[in-house]
């Protein structure tokens, strides 16, 4: 990989932090670089430690790393959270007017720039944060005008003003380090490439998966990190004729997706991990009724309120085992921010298709970053929609029993039955959370229970048969070495690679974005010597699924602080663990 | 849909298990007449039903219907109306289901002012787990679960339903069949959310509000007062009235602007393209 730059910005909650950082990543897009970023930040809007961090080169980026070249500190705390990241060679910039007495690190190199007088000559003290930016081009000898078209989308809607007053105040920031320090010494050249890049997070991408898949109805209720989801959509789904409501709760959100689902929209919710507990109570419902529906769950670290703003991957037994009873179900979770928009397009085909619920979910990691693309990368043309056995007037008649009554609930050879929506003539219909007969009316009778039992849990079996359920995969094939991750943590582990090869460590990455029904993964297990699954939870919910199916012990790596894997510090376990011997 | 509907269309082939004698029986009689009365078929209707004896209506009528989960048939409800503008939705339960478990979708869906019916069959009972207290039930109510009654006042889904801003609000009774079909069809055709609490009795485990106790000392609010619904304050009045029981439209509010006008949702949302829209590529362009 080409040379990477890793660039921060940090304050208290409340500072801008967030959106000057959008608008760095935004110029580097611009500029034909990759970018990939990620926050450190707590739940509240202001007051606590926050930053933004991009990754950004000319090849692709798809991890952090634990290393930071360059610091935009408006706080103490900023310099202190990262002070084991920052090495010979980084600089932090500061504002030494500020009331805080600055301790800069004796091998990094400070770079004191009075932000806030420098804002307030180009027009006002709430611009320190561009002037840092310009700074920022400054030390690493990136044009500043790449900043303009950022500035421009950030602050258009307030008017020319303020977007020129902006511009200025990144070139003052530009001009004063230019004239102040000899920053060359640092060697940063930022290159620029003629390429074009979209720059989206996974949430957003799987809003814009949805409507790609002709979703029209959403519902949800706001929850950390799966909001994203919802702000994305509400007016956008609108244009194309479809509607986004806030629910006064999960139970409702559910409830309304559900609904008009019955109603023949294709219809999506989306929570996090204690909205996933309240949606338990229908996701049987939904199952038993046969409705198709997409229910995202971005995951965040749990159990309870846990650590809302913080990464993991806790959800995966609760999506795969959740609600009582036995409940036919669909589970997919996507591995980069760009199979967010590919994974919800499918969810949606697979739901239709087989009138099942269908989870889609990431986590936190990936609902938070922003990453580039080429906007290939969501081809629409390369979009399909199988709206399964949907019926019209002509074809319905065939579903009729003897005394013209709708099957709904037909038994079926591949376990589907005909569905038809409101409107359509002889389709009428009742459908219930009660077992029932092919009619959608409530039964005990044993051989009924027993069809419709098995008619659904068939779909499933047909679905595993009919549909492909590949993993994705990196690295040497051949290795003697295997690890196998699901959701987010395939970008670490792609770059880990690297660090891998260099002290000659031979890896099989299996990245699998199916959780049920999933990739059979025996003989992959089986041709390895070591065999590692790596994932963000304590207990290694994924891990027991891959010992379950392939009846042998496997080594784990468990992260649960709540951050991310990086790709140093992952290559590193990896190492680590392999020297270990395979758990009895 | 045909000219020719008659209200037994509505009617499915399952015989109903309510209790011989039960309110319910009265009060679907009446939401299928005043169905087939306001030009609807069965395959243009879409009836949701609650848990409990009134969950069971989704099963008597014919028409499409969900029978979901306890408290939730509002928000399915608003969903499948939102997604079919042109789909006449009706909602049924009971008071257990809309003002316990289910009464925060309650005061909601008033708010959103979803053009639909929302028809509670209100017996002042659980009737299907046998006889414990609902929300309506006296304060001296005796039942399995509370010995010596509830001793907390019933609620007043009338009044929740006005301060939650509600643009319809009537109440009547299963047994005045002509009475309770006229007032379910003014909440079919109001412009807006239109409630009506039906009190319908529980002939095995309620023996206090009964068939007798109704007929005695119901007042029609519009055949027997001159009751004029469009006005708020005289509404406010009858609604908080405690001395008497009331069947009649409490309040209707003449301005009232559904849902789907407010939000400009009239699309039949089941019809979509065969792939991505046609201008998708925009939205990726967005995030350069």
């Amino acid at each position: 990989m080409a040379e990477d730059l890793n660039w921060a910005i940090g304050g208290e909650a409340g500072d801008g932090i967030d959106s000057t950082g959008k608008i760095f990543a935004q110029a580097l897009s611009r500029a034909g670089r990759h970018v990939f970023t990620s926050k450190d930040f707590a739940s509240r809007i202001r007051g606590g430690y926050t930053a933004y961090k991009i990754r950004t080169s000319v090849d692709e980026v798809q991890s952090v790393v634990d290393r930071l070249d360059i610091l935009v500190a408006l706080t103490q705390r900023t310099i202190d959270e990262n002070l084991d990241e920052l090495h010979e060679g980084s600089a932090v910039i500061y504002d030494g007017e500020r009331s805080w007495d600055a301790e800069i690190p004796e091998h990094v190199k400070g770079v004191d720039v009075p932000l806030k007088s420098i804002a307030e000559d180009a027009g006002g003290s709430i611009m320190r944060n561009t002037v840092a930016l310009g700074a920022a081009c400054e030390i690493v000898d990136f044009d500043v005008e790449y900043l303009d078209e950022a500035l421009e989308k950030r602050f258009g809607g307030k008017g020319t003003k303020i977007v020129d007053n902006n511009k200025e105040a990144a070139r003052l920031g530009q001009e004063y380090v230019q004239e102040n320090y000899d920053v060359d010494h640092l060697g940063y050249d930022l290159e620029t490439t003629d390429s074009d890049y979209v720059l989206l997070n996974g949430d957003e991408a799987i809003g814009m998966g949805a409507i790609a898949a002709g979703c029209r109805f959403y519902a949800g209720y706001p929850i950390t990190p799966a909001t994203d989801v919802m702000t994305y959509l509400t007016g956008r789904l609108e244009e194309f004729g479809g509607h986004v409501v806030q629910a006064e709760d999960e139970l409702s959100a559910i409830n309304m997706a559900l609904g008009a689902a019955r109603g023949g929209a294709r219809s999506m919710t989306a929570t996090s991990g204690p909205g996933i507990d309240l949606m338990a109570e229908t996701f049987g419902l939904v199952a038993t009724s046969e409705t198709p529906l997409v229910i995202v769950d971005v995951m965040r670290s749990g159990p309870s309120t846990g650590m809302p703003t913080k990464q993991e991957q806790g959800d995966l037994n609760m999506t795969l085992y959740g609600g009582h009873g036995e409940i036919p179900r669909f589970v997919v979770a996507p591995t980069t921010i760009s199979e967010c928009f590919w994974k919800t397009v499918e969810a949606f085909n697979f739901a239709e298709q087989y009138q099942t619920p269908v989870y889609v979910v990431a986590d936190l990691s990936l609902a938070v970053t922003e990453q580039t693309f080429p906007p290939e990368a969501f081809d629409m043309d390369e979009v399909e929609i199988d709206r399964g056995k949907l019926v019209d007037e002509d074809e319905i008649d065939e579903w009729l029993d003897a005394q013209g009554r709708f099957r709904a609930h037909a038994v079926t050879e591949d376990g589907v039955s005909p569905r038809a929506v409101p409107g359509t003539t002889d389709g009428a219909h009742m459908s219930t959370g009660l077992e029932h007969d092919e009619l959608g009316r409530r039964t005990e009778e044993q051989d009924e229970r027993v069809q419709q039992v098995d008619k659904r849990n068939r779909k499933v079996e047909t679905a595993k048969e009919e549909e492909d359920w590949d993993y994705r995969e990196f690295g040497n094939s051949d290795a003697e070495n295997l690890v196998i991750s699901w959701g987010s943590n395939e970008g670490a582990l792609v770059e880990a690679l690297d660090y891998l090869e260099d002290e000659g460590v031979d890896v099989r990455v299996i990245s699998v974005p199916y959780i049920f029904p999933r990739p059979d993964l025996s003989e992959e297990v089986e041709a390895a010597d070591d065999v590692i699954v790596a994932e963000c939870n304590a207990t290694g919910q994924f891990a027991d699924l891959i010992e379950h199916d392939v009846l042998t012990r496997v080594k784990r790596i468990n992260k649960y602080t709540g951050v991310r894997f990086k790709a140093d510090e992952l290559a590193e376990e990896i190492t680590t663990k392999l020297a270990e011997e395979v758990p009895a | 849909m045909s000219s020719d509907v008659r209200f037994t269309d509505f009617k499915s082939d399952k015989q109903p298990t309510w209790c011989p004698g039960c309110g319910d029986f009265g009060t679907m009689n009446g939401m299928m007449k005043a169905l087939a009365e306001t030009g609807n078929d069965p395959d243009n209707t879409f009836v949701v039903a609650g848990i409990g004896c009134s969950g069971k209506i989704g099963t008597y009528m014919h028409s499409y219907a969900l029978h979901g989960v306890h408290g939730r048939a509002l928000p399915v409800g608003t969903g499948v109306k939102m997604a079919r503008p042109d789909i006449e939705v009706m909602v049924a339960g009971g008071d257990g289901d809309g003002y316990s478990i289910g009464a925060g979708h309650f005061v909601h869906a008033v708010r959103r002012n979803v053009d639909m019916s929302y028809i509670v069959m209100d017996n002042r009972i659980y009737g299907l787990t046998k006889g414990q207290a609902s929300p309506t039930s006296r304060s001296d109510f005796e039942t399995s679960t509370t010995p010596e009654g509830p001793k907390q006042p019933p609620v007043n889904p009338l009044a929740l339903a006005l301060a939650s801003g509600a643009t319809f609000i009537a109440q009547s009774f299963a047994s005045d069949a002509l009475r309770h079909q006229e007032i379910v069809q003014e909440a079919i055709e109001h412009d807006g959310f239109g409630f009506v609490n039906v009190f319908s009795p529980c002939v095995t485990f309620n023996d206090v509000d009964t068939y007798d106790y109704f007929r005695d000392s119901l007042v029609d609010l519009q055949e027997e007062e001159d009751h004029d619904a469009n006005d708020y304050e005289a509404a406010k009045k009858v609604i908080l009235d405690s001395e008497k029981e009331y069947q009649g439209v409490m309040y209707q509010n003449e301005n009232s602007v559904p849902y789907h006008e407010q939000h400009g949702v009239t699309e039949d949302m089941s019809e979509i393209p065969d792939g991505a829209p046609e201008d998708a590529m925009d939205l990726v362009r967005e995030f350069y």
